[in-house]
């Protein structure tokens, strides 16, 4: 029997969203409910970024300011304002796509030889922004408050259940909008670029127009990872767009794989894990974390599906 | 297609690569190009097909000057080349390679409506593949295919856009004297089945004087001589600054 | 925003001493670090993002030297050479390795050095802040200059800054080194070719680097606070000032490095919440209008 392959991905993901919405019905665990809470919302962080590291050869080490901003954005929007959750979440993602489309303006025409530094530097930027306008973020504190209002055409989200599953569906359907966009004729121009960029602008590819569009649509993702994140910190803290989220998010990708779409799913789901365990046992994680990586960077120069597609050389992606 | 070219001029700094150079290329043509080193050859590729802004001069596509088109708007004219180091898309397979320039050519690079390839696409990458003779490498990375293949894939990935005029640029550099005869028979060939109008950089003189039926000399950024095979063959200016005792030799 | 109080401060001859001289010293120090920076990626095209931690290892390096030997000019000196040579470490036993490969490992090893330092910092000298305190020598009674006061370290910590940039320039263009340096950065393949040993040359860069920026953690332990992760707002500020003066270039980082200086110096009147920002604002309108950065070649 011969799938179509855009059916098969639907297929997995179907399967995917089956099994992850079952186990609470078999066996209630708060702590994995909330891992994997976390991990919905470092998933779409990670594969968005992966939209622009891996498939086009982008290296920002900004992206955590899409993530912050779409936090923000919704929580600001759920305390200031009466809007519904949906009508807030979809808000926060088109005001951050938009700001991913000006930073982004700025950032892919300035040569891609420091692509890296301008967008650390604008991430900053927008971080010290939040620190110093207190009034509305409240700076160093982050937002507090909580966020009201948080039900979802009947589903009451404050319930951790509830939760679990909004962000499970959220990051399925994200995800595969996601894996769409990368198989699609853009995502393959994506890879040309990455590849060669010289000779695809020979082919009428406009290089900063697919860069722009790229660079927008990972901000857009990174944004709905950001609202996830709100809703389950209720609230938004500077450190959602400090640098350190941008590196762990880039460790994520590469731990995972660069040229597996779920690649950064599996790296943000080792890293988490990582973390939680290491946070247990020692106060120094920085120092743990940078040997774990210093093993990949130097030991396996690639990340996990990357280094199982080698090993079988089947048409894995 | 007819290409001309007149009074075609660029400096970089103080040396005129290419000064005053004027040449026509008949539709339907196979031409080559000859010269030193240095003679500019390649930047007068550059300059046809749009890559840099020439300082002063014209290039004619059938009598209408495209010098201040993009190199884009240039290709779509019907413009294409190859390059002298073989330029393709190492982490795709051959026939993503030629999928992935069809869909450039028909404008669809930035959709995403759909999965990659289009519909149709896959039918007429296969076409130019069975052209060139890549048929049995199709799914093969293009970074693990041998040198001469991927020039042939470089040049593929031209055709794919279906150009009018082709500028290769060195088709047989780094290739062993027979792997060399196998890939300009293959480039007549394409050449005879596309009716293009062919300009070819070479510095095989066997091949020049047996494939070319006009050649251009190239020399320090101005034509030196043009004419057949003949011609250029008893030129003396060109025995002289180029050919030297090779000729008479042989 | 407090445009009044910035008004008052530029017509004020004591005020204009006062913060043109702690501008001064942000910038000084900043082009130490920045030319390293630069340099680096001048020629190896390296973006050093673990040149933070050289200059937080340097300040601490300083700071227990002088408790051990009472002796500041020791304590600067233990600090920049240790750096000078964990930077040749540093290079050949991690960056070396990823020397062709894509950005991404290079950006991963040098975030796994400063995870790796932040962390031993803190398990060497304690997680809390430590102060140096202005060595005996400099406690003295500050300088007056039209009614601003100046301290005499200060002072000191220009001159030797502005004498480094000074070295550094005529170094560069005067010695056989420097130029070879100067052409890695246009050419590296001519460089190669032309028979340079290019591993020698890439541990000198780092050296150079490394040293820089160890002597600039030295030069300002006595005025600013010891912690740990103090390397990275000095990073991006570097990177800052790297990329607004265009990268490669010495002359640029050194222009640029004051200019952030004097906008951080006179920032602090007008815009007391927002310095930071007030810096990014720079270095984004600087881009938009000469993206190469100030003294950069356009490519």
């Amino acid at each position: 029997m011969k799938v179509g392959p855009a059916l098969r991905d639907v297929a997995i993901a179907v399967f995917a969203l089956i099994v992850v919405l079952a186990i609470p019905l078999l066996h209630r665990s708060p702590a994995f409910e909330d891992f994997v809470i976390r991990l919905s919302a470092m998933a779409l962080f990670a594969t968005s970024l992966n939209l622009l590291v891996g498939n086009t050869g982008m290296v920002s080490f900004g992206h955590g300011m899409f993530y912050g901003f779409g936090a923000y954005a919704f929580a600001l929007m759920m305390q200031m304002t009466d809007v519904s959750l949906p009508i807030a979440a979809v808000l926060a993602v088109l005001i951050t796509t938009f700001a991913a489309l000006c930073v982004g303006a700025i950032c892919v025409r300035l040569g891609t030889d420091y692509f890296a530094f301008i967008t650390l530097a604008v991430q900053m930027l927008f971080y010290s922004i939040i620190i110093s306008w207190q009034s509305l973020t409240g700076g160093d504190q982050g937002l507090r408050g909580g966020i009201p209002r948080r039900e979802i055409f009947g589903f009451e989200l404050a319930s951790q259940l509830h939760l679990y599953q909004f962000c499970a569906v959220v990051t399925v359907l994200g995800l595969l909008t996601l894996r769409h966009i990368s198989v699609s004729p853009f995502g393959q121009t994506l890879r040309m670029i990455r590849d060669n960029e010289h000779r695809a602008s020979f082919l009428g590819i406009v290089l900063w127009r697919a860069r722009l569009f790229a660079f927008t649509v990972a901000g857009a993702f990174a944004g709905l990872g950001g609202v996830l994140a709100a809703l389950f910190v209720s609230g938004a803290y500077p450190e959602l767009a400090d640098w350190p989220n941008s590196g762990q998010a880039i460790f994520a990708v590469m731990l995972g794989g660069i040229s597996s779409f779920l690649g950064p799913v599996l790296g943000a789901t080792i890293l988490l894990a990582l973390n939680d365990v290491v946070t247990r046992f020692t106060e120094y994680h920085g120092l743990v974390l940078g040997s774990v990586i210093l093993a990949f960077a130097l030991g396996f120069r690639r990340g996990v599906l990357d280094f199982i597609r080698l090993a079988w050389p089947g048409r894995l992606r | 297609m007819k290409l001309e070219i007149r009074n075609l001029t660029k400096a970089f700094g103080g040396l005129r690569a290419i000064d005053d150079v004027s040449l026509a290329f008949s539709s339907g043509s196979l031409s080559a190009i000859i010269g030193p080193n240095g003679a500019g050859k390649s930047t007068f590729f550059n300059l046809i097909c749009g890559a840099f802004p020439a300082d002063a001069g014209q290039v004619l596509l059938d009598d209408q000057d495209i010098i201040r088109l993009s190199k884009t708007e240039r290709m779509r004219l019907g413009i294409g080349r190859a390059f002298q180091v073989a330029s393709c898309f190492p982490t795709m397979t051959v026939a993503e390679n030629l999928m992935a320039a069809v869909t450039a050519h028909v404008g669809q690079w930035s959709s995403i409506s759909r999965r990659f390839p289009p519909p149709g696409i896959r039918e007429r990458a296969g076409e130019v593949m069975e052209l060139v003779g890549l048929t049995h490498v199709a799914n093969v990375e293009a970074a693990i295919l041998s040198h001469g293949d991927q020039k042939l894939l470089d040049i593929a990935i031209a055709l794919a856009l279906e150009p009018k005029v082709l500028l290769l640029d060195e088709p047989t550099a780094g290739m062993g004297p027979e792997e060399r005869w196998r890939m300009i028979e293959r480039v007549r060939a394409l050449w005879g089945q596309r009716k293009l109008t062919l300009v070819f950089i070479e510095h095989d003189m066997d091949i020049v004087f047996q494939v070319a039926s006009t050649i251009r000399v190239l020399c320090y950024g101005r034509v030196l001589a043009e004419g057949t095979p003949d011609e250029i063959r008893n030129n003396r200016a060109v025995i002289d600054s180029y050919l030297g005792t090779e000729v008479h030799a042989a | 925003m407090d445009i009044d109080a910035l008004g008052a401060c530029l017509t004020t001859p004591a005020c204009v001493v006062t913060q043109t001289t702690s501008g001064l010293i942000v910038g000084m120090l900043l082009f130490l670090v920045a030319a390293g920076v630069t340099l680096i990626f001048g020629v190896l095209k390296i973006v050093n993002f673990a040149h933070g931690t050289f200059y937080m290892l340097g300040g601490y390096v300083a700071y227990t030297a002088l408790g051990a030997t009472d002796s500041y000019a020791l304590a600067v000196l233990s600090g920049a050479l240790s750096m000078a040579l964990f930077g040749v470490v540093f290079e050949r036993a991690l960056i070396s390795r990823v020397y062709g490969s894509n950005v991404l490992m290079q950006l991963l090893v040098c975030y796994a050095v400063v995870l790796i330092f932040d962390d031993l910092v803190k398990i060497v000298w304690g997680p809390e802040f430590h102060a140096m305190g202005m060595p005996p020598a400099f406690q003295v009674p500050p300088l007056f200059i039209a009614g601003g006061v100046v301290p005499p370290f200060y002072a000191v910590l220009i001159g030797i800054a502005g004498l480094i940039a000074i070295v550094l320039g005529l170094g560069l263009s005067m010695t056989r080194l420097g130029k070879t340096v100067r052409a890695a950065a246009i050419n590296p393949q001519m460089v190669s070719v032309l028979g340079v040993n290019t591993t020698l040359l890439f541990a000198i860069v780092f050296a150079v680097g490394g040293g820089l920026a160890g002597l600039a953690g030295a030069l300002a332990a006595p005025v600013r606070s010891l912690s740990p992760g103090m390397g990275f707002s000095v990073l991006i500020e570097s990177f800052i000032v790297t990329v607004i003066g265009g990268m490669g270039s010495i002359t640029g980082a050194l222009v640029s490095a004051l200019l952030i200086g004097l906008v951080r110096g006179f920032g602090t009147i007008g815009f007391p919440q927002f310095t930071d920002g007030l810096i990014y604002v720079v270095m984004i309108a600087i881009l938009l209008l000469r993206p190469q950065g100030l003294f950069g070649r356009s490519t």
